[in-house]
């Protein structure tokens, strides 16, 4: 008798602690250190804008009580508070809306004072794809949200699906990249290079400078893209640059250019990625295709 | 009639020889000497001044006096300062034995220095304070001692006075000032009388016989001619050498005065005392 | 007015200014004694509030004593705190370590180790690059004699040590954002245990320098004076030294970069009170002190909820002042 009750107590405890146990929520973010929710949360800052898009992806944008004010997608993000940028945000400000989740770029200093203040720290900084999906597997968590990782697999097939649209002749051909108007270009090391292979292009810069290296406009030259994809701004300047007036893409006017909604959508590393690469496909169709010898 | 024994000498100067580290045209030329083999003696109760052309090497003798030459500077023979070598002095030791009127360090521009005069002199009484000279304040004895010198130098009306808005004639009595406060057993000056008037200039020459008087020694580095020749011992510095150290009484002295620039000045003897004119 | 009654009065500001701190913020207005009631309130004004005001204040002081300190051992006026190349030590410091860091810790895994060395590790990784900086000054002056060979070094220094710099972000781009972010003088994230640190240092520091104003007195007489005096200038410029590397060290470590207020402090007392350096460098420390307080303050005050930067509000109000000055005496 004495041993049965015994087992019914520890049966009993452990389905209490088994419960509870189900119930918190550890989560692990890019800085190593490990954040234990008590359920999932409901009122989230989020300190970088592409974790903005991917809360609200996850359709947690209701969920958002603070954004950065880079944050600038989608549109529902225009009525959350700004909170500061993602190096000096506003402790203040985010102490007041009471977030029982904030979610930024690991900057070492901020989040110290952060958890110094008690507030729960999350630290992503989506970079690359494998970076992307693993974001949103960590923000699924901690959101509660279980369809994160099909959310982020749709994405994935998003994209084959994008790269099934490519007109034949453009396949494998070398693009340019361009993100910044001082010639810092996307290698493919970057979540913009990534988007470009996985589309099925070659891309002009090659690996072993960093994911945005600043390049040499004559080694741009000699390497003669096929086709160059620039800010708008920079398109007109491009003839003028020296010698690439002689370029077969500037003279063919082989160039897309990219409003600041295109470019967030591709260098962000974000949800975007569908509507940008489709913006980009749409554009590459549309241009002739260098033909064979060139 | 017996001489009175000569009192020991408080400086002693032997063989110096300096060429000064900034001094040197390149590192292949060997640097050009400064001082060459000089010999002085300084005795206890005299006022010595050293004169001579430009670039002979005035200042740099009083600061080896006062071993105030650079680091690098490189020295041969011997200085000792009652019989021990200078370097073997204590700093602390060699502040209280010397003093030092300097012109470069002079204060010309006194924007910086919110120091009164009072501070100034007061400064002077460094040497005589117990290490962490901040925690011990002033004694009685050495305030009396800044009034008394203030006074001396007509500075006592000033003594409230930020440095910064005195005219360079106050500014340097105060210097002197400050010099005196340290009633050190030997006075080292570079150019005192620089920016003062005729009238400062004759009680610096009051000032400073008395001092001699009173057992001091004074060593001044002086241009103006006239002041010099109210000196007990004269030395003629040329070229980095002593060409004649004595009593501007001797003839010799002042022949090696007249030869020291040039010929182009004339020593005369007026109402019983030296004067040196132009030679037009 | 003496020394004792300008150190009050300057406290009694700096207290008030800081009270006015306590209720500037965020936007709303709350008194104190209302908001006690209500727990987020009452934390903002003392674990936000309080500690970044008085951090402010504790920071100036810091910076407002080593202003001091730089234009008595150089005699010269626009000496500033960070002369011996303390700032551009402090900032490669901080690149090296995010640099190692992201390079240690490519996986995830890696990061953990270095997660918790960098929050406090940062701190100390920026004082420890100010005072190695100024020791490399020291050296390449071939010691702490001449005043101008340190001042010569020190520029040297800064320029060399922010080329290294630079070259570091150009081989890791990422570290960047993060370190400009944590030189960006600011005194948005000060908490208490930073306020303690930077007190205590402070406190000390000034009772050091203060101890040895005298000498820096007689420095001001020239330097060959000052030996003639049997001031022993070599123990005196390196202790005089190691204070200001200490002391910019510490302010640059939890601050980062403020410029301005140890240039400005010195010369506002001097131009308001003409005194001696024991009185100097105490005033100096406190004009400091009020001088980023309240920056700080009207920093968040005038475009509030939006901050400026405080660097910003250092020059306008430390040079404002000073140009009223300046025409008011005529120079």
């Amino acid at each position: 008798m004495q041993g049965r009750l015994q087992w019914l107590v520890g049966l009993a405890m452990s389905l209490v602690l088994g419960a509870s146990q189900a119930a918190t929520i550890s989560l692990r973010g890019d800085d190593g250190v490990l954040l234990t929710l008590d359920k999932p949360a409901t009122r989230v800052v989020t300190l970088l804008p592409s974790l903005a898009e991917v809360v609200c992806d996850l359709g947690a944008c209701q969920r958002l009580v603070g954004v950065d004010r880079y944050t600038n997608w989608p549109p529902q993000t225009a009525a959350v508070p700004v909170v500061g940028g993602g190096l000096d945000p506003q402790l203040e400000a985010i102490f007041r809306v009471k977030p029982d989740l904030i979610v930024m770029a690991p900057s070492s200093r901020v989040i110290a004072r952060l958890r110094d203040l008690g507030l729960p720290v999350l630290a992503l900084e989506p970079k690359r794809m494998a970076d992307l999906k693993r974001t949103y597997s960590v923000i699924g968590q901690a959101l509660g949200i279980a369809t994160a990782d099909q959310q982020f697999q749709a994405l994935q097939n998003g994209l084959k699906g994008v790269r099934a649209a490519v007109v034949k002749e453009w396949l494998g051909k070398r693009v340019y990249f361009e993100v910044s108007d001082e010639l810092y270009a996307a290698a493919p090391d970057s979540f913009v290079g990534e988007t470009l292979t996985a589309l099925g292009f070659e891309n002009a810069i090659e690996n072993g400078f960093g994911p945005f290296p600043k390049v040499n406009p004559e080694w741009v030259l000699r390497a003669q893209p096929d086709a160059l994809i620039v800010a708008e701004g920079t398109q007109k300047g491009l003839a003028s640059r020296p010698g690439w007036s002689g370029m077969r893409a500037v003279r063919a006017g082989r160039v897309c250019a990219m409003s600041q909604t295109e470019a967030d959508a591709l260098v962000r590393p974000g949800p975007r990625l569908i509507a940008g690469a489709r913006w980009l496909v749409n554009c590459i169709n549309e241009m002739p295709p260098p033909a064979g010898s060139e | 009639m017996t001489t009175p024994a000569t009192p020991k000498p408080l400086l002693v100067i032997k063989d110096l020889s300096v060429s000064l580290e900034g001094a040197r045209r390149s590192t292949k030329v060997a640097p050009v000497p400064v001082l060459r083999s000089v010999n002085l003696a300084v005795e206890p109760g005299t006022w010595t001044a050293i004169v001579g052309p430009n670039g002979a090497g005035k200042t740099t003798l009083l600061r080896a006096c006062a071993n105030l030459l650079g680091r690098r500077d490189n020295i041969s023979g011997t200085i000792a300062l009652m019989g021990v070598p200078l370097g073997s002095w204590a700093a602390k030791d060699l502040a209280v034995m010397m003093a030092w009127l300097g012109t470069a360090d002079a204060f010309s521009d006194g924007d910086l220095s919110a120091l009164t005069a009072w501070d100034v002199v007061a400064l002077g009484r460094l040497p005589h304070q117990r290490w962490w000279p901040a925690l011990a304040p002033l004694t009685p004895a050495d305030e009396g001692v800044i009034q008394a010198v203030m006074m001396q130098t007509h500075t006592w009306q000033l003594r409230a006075k930020p440095l910064m808005q005195m005219s360079s004639g106050e500014r340097q009595r105060v210097h002197i000032a400050r010099a005196l406060a340290v009633k050190a057993k030997m006075v080292l000056m570079d150019e005192p009388l620089l920016n003062l008037d005729p009238p400062h200039q004759a009680e610096w020459i009051q000032l400073v016989r008395s001092m001699a008087a009173s057992g001091q020694a004074v060593v001044s580095v002086l241009h103006e001619l006239n002041a010099a020749l109210y000196a007990d011992k004269v030395v003629v510095l040329v070229g980095g050498r002593i060409t004649c150290s004595g009593a501007v009484s001797d003839e010799k002295t002042r022949a090696a005065i007249t030869d020291a620039f040039s010929n182009r000045i004339e020593i005369r003897q007026l109402d019983g005392h030296w004067v040196a004119l132009p030679r037009l | 007015m003496k020394t004792t009654s300008a150190a009050a009065l300057l406290f009694f500001a700096s207290v008030m200014v800081c009270l006015i701190g306590l209720l500037v913020g965020g936007g709303n207005f709350q008194w104190p004694w209302v908001a006690g009631q209500d727990a987020v309130t009452a934390t903002i004004i003392g674990e936000i509030r309080a500690p970044r005001s008085v951090g402010a204040w504790a920071a100036g002081s810091l910076l407002g004593l080593a202003g001091a300190v730089a234009q008595g051992i150089f005699r010269n006026p626009l000496a500033d705190p960070y002369l011996l190349g303390s700032s551009s030590g402090a900032a490669l410091a901080v690149a090296l370590c995010l640099s190692a860091a992201g390079w240690l810790g490519a996986d995830v895994a890696g990061a953990a180790f270095w997660g918790g060395l960098l929050a406090v590790g940062l701190s100390g990784a920026a004082f420890a690059g100010a005072l190695l900086a100024v020791l490399l000054t020291v050296a390449l002056a071939g010691g702490v004699a001449q005043g101008t060979r340190l001042l010569l070094g020190g520029v040297v220094v800064g320029v060399v040590l922010g080329a290294l710099t630079s070259f570091l972000v150009f081989l890791a781009p990422n570290v960047l954002l993060n370190m400009q972010g944590f030189m960006l003088g600011s005194t948005a994230l000060l908490n208490w245990s930073a306020v303690l640190r930077m007190t205590a240092i402070g406190a000390v520091c000034v009772l050091i320098a203060m101890s040895l104003a005298k000498p820096l007195d007689a420095l001001q007489l020239g330097e060959r004076t000052a030996r003639s005096l049997g001031v022993p200038l070599g123990r005196i410029n390196m202790a005089f030294i190691v204070l200001l590397a200490i002391v910019t060290g510490t302010a640059v470590a939890h601050t980062g970069l403020i410029a301005f207020v140890g240039l400005a402090a010195p010369h506002v007392v001097r131009a308001w009170l003409p005194c001696q350096h024991r009185a100097l460098l105490l005033l100096s420390s406190l004009t400091g002190g009020l001088l980023l307080l309240t920056a700080d303050v009207i920093a968040r005050w005038i475009f509030a909820p939006v901050e400026l930067p405080v660097g910003l509000l250092t020059a306008l109000i430390g040079g404002g002042y000073l140009l009223w000055r300046m025409r008011r005496v005529g120079l």
